[in-house]
């Protein structure tokens, strides 16, 4: 259960909130999202959309 | 006693644990319908007696039922019978949830009404007829042209009105206010719906699903990625907050935030407060995207599906988005003398958004597994198991494919005859995907009482919202729409 108090305090805490630096296992999983999905996007353009072609 | 997320998961603090989860409840309903009106394939019209609102002048003749054959009973009595079984069947499902049935009868009560009183507004013929034969037909010199879905809106902002200037009204009715189970509800009832057109069009249906589904893993991988590095990078928030809200801005806004938390093990409250923001922020997209895509999609139709199913977050907003916006665009191309078949923008953004869904079981355990190996290593016997994302994946999502599939199987194998009884069987099913759709909306209007999201202090989350809804994820879910779906097009009524 959340009571207004409580939802009240994470306000504070996020107007608090001291940075954690980016750790390697987190711009690992950024890095390989953007290229899997950059080379998933370029494989799909660059085959034409041959298996997805929409009927005419 | 109910505490509102804003989430559209109520949390139920009545005595009774519930017995069934608001997931797999939306199953049951929708396919309770669903096999209800199946029954006309037997001869049998079990629904036929269900009221909807038609175009009208005049107030006396704004409703009208389903079957002829029900005619003599006359509207008032229909339209309560369409109330009663409504009723019935929501507060069965209350009871099942354990929420305290006196307080959702007569609050249910209240949304039902005021969220029918919006569709027969929405279908009055100087805001919903879209061509100049309709106008002549009923005698009329002009119209906003913005057919009968813009009952839609209207409950919606009668929802955004109670919720604003009326909180404590606004609280007495969350208990019955549940976007989720009733979007959800409609969804599976949909399927059925779309079935029927996938049977008429299989190859464009199948063309639909594998491009929906690239496009998903596309925005996914791209949109995830960016909003966490936004708000870690630029904002500063630690990763118990920028997790979920990455999942929540970037992809399906509520369910995608509370499973991104769980798979994290966020405290209760980090989802809750995204998901707030997602609600707000979702109808806000529900008020400008169709309209935006009316004015620079209007040829695209099928773009603009695929475009607020990717941009508008949560699933009710989103397929929302998509009925609005196939309201939109089918009006104008009336008016030009292009009649699309019904139901293909609204059914690629469905379609779009259950793939979502699904995969947000998946991304859940890719995040679990990271988290749980190398941010925060687990205690010995807090292992991650496969069965999570069992428990991560959206069960109404077994409800639609079963009347998708169930009615594809009777389209493909049957003659075109019996072909047509399902498509009434299905148009009777249509009237309460309707009506769930108004609750839908209703219930995300009453959630969004904007001050007192203000009053928590939520500016800074917001902040992160803004620059990455407006600044990103809705233009690259635009241009990868673009990609996908230019030039394909529904096909033509008829």
């Amino acid at each position: 259960m959340t009571e207004p108090n409580e939802r009240a305090r994470i306000g504070e805490e996020l107007a608090k909130m001291q940075a954690e630096p980016l750790l390697p296992i987190e711009k690992k999983l950024l890095a390989w999202s953007l290229i899997a999905g950059l080379v998933l996007l370029a494989i799909l353009i660059w085959t034409g959309n041959s298996a997805l072609t929409p009927p005419h | 006693m109910v505490q509102q997320t804003a989430t559209g998961e109520n949390v139920a603090l009545s005595p009774q644990a519930p017995l069934i989860s608001e997931d797999w409840l939306a199953v049951g309903t929708g396919l309770v319908i669903f096999l209800l009106a199946l029954c006309l394939l037997a001869g049998v019209d079990l629904l036929g007696w269900a009221t909807a609102p038609r175009t009208w002048v005049e107030i006396g003749k704004s409703v009208r039922q389903a079957s002829p054959g029900y005619g003599n009973y006359g509207s008032f009595t229909l339209l309560l019978a369409t109330y009663g079984f409504v009723l019935a069947l929501l507060s069965i499902g209350a009871a099942l949830l354990g929420v305290g049935i006196v307080r959702f009868v007569l609050g249910f009560s209240v949304i039902y009404w005021l969220s029918y009183l919006a569709w027969v507004l929405g279908n009055y013929a100087y805001i919903a007829v879209t061509t100049p034969a309709d106008m002549q037909r009923l005698a009329i010199g002009w119209s906003l042209r913005l057919t009968g879905e813009s009952g839609y809106l209207i409950a919606l902002l009668l929802g955004l009105a109670i919720a604003n200037f009326a909180p404590p009204l606004a609280r007495w009715l969350s208990e019955a206010a549940r976007p989720e189970l009733y979007i959800k509800t409609a969804i599976v009832i949909l399927g059925g719906f779309l079935a029927v057109k996938a049977a008429e069009q299989l190859s464009l249906a199948s063309t639909v699903m594998v491009r929906g589904l690239a496009a998903i893993v596309e925005a996914y991988l791209i949109y995830w990625a960016v909003v966490y590095f936004v708000a870690r990078k630029w904002f500063g928030f630690s990763r118990e907050w920028a997790a979920p809200l990455a999942s929540g801005i970037s992809i399906c806004g509520v369910s995608a935030a509370i499973a991104t938390a769980g798979a994290i093990r966020a405290r209760p409250l980090v989802p809750i407060m995204v998901s707030s923001l997602v609600v707000l922020f979702a109808m806000v997209e529900l008020l400008i995207l169709p309209f935006l895509a009316r004015s620079f999609l209007a040829d695209q139709p099928l773009v603009a599906a695929a475009w607020m199913g990717l941009a508008v977050k949560t699933d009710g907003a989103a397929v929302a988005s998509g009925a609005v916006t196939e309201a939109l665009l089918y009006g104008d191309a009336a008016a030009r003398g292009i009649k699309w078949s019904p139901g293909w923008v609204v059914g690629t953004t469905t379609t779009i958004k259950v793939f979502i869904d699904i995969f947000i079981g998946v991304w859940s355990f890719i995040l679990a597994y990271i988290w749980t190996r190398h941010i925060e290593p687990r205690r010995a016997g807090d292992e991650l198991r496969f069965g999570e994302i069992w428990e991560r994946f959206p069960k109404f999502v077994l409800g639609f494919l079963a009347t998708f599939l169930l009615v594809l199987g009777i389209g493909l194998a049957s003659s075109p005859a019996v072909l047509k009884t399902v498509d009434g069987a299905m148009a009777q099913a249509n009237i309460f995907r309707q009506l769930f759709f108004l609750f839908t909306f209703f219930s995300i209007g009453l959630m969004s009482d904007v001050r007192q999201l203000w009053q928590e202090g939520i500016g800074k989350l917001a902040a992160v919202y803004v620059v990455s809804l407006f600044g990103f994820v809705i233009w690259v879910g635009l241009l990868i729409s673009w990609l996908f779906f230019y030039d394909i097009m529904p096909p033509l009524a008829g």
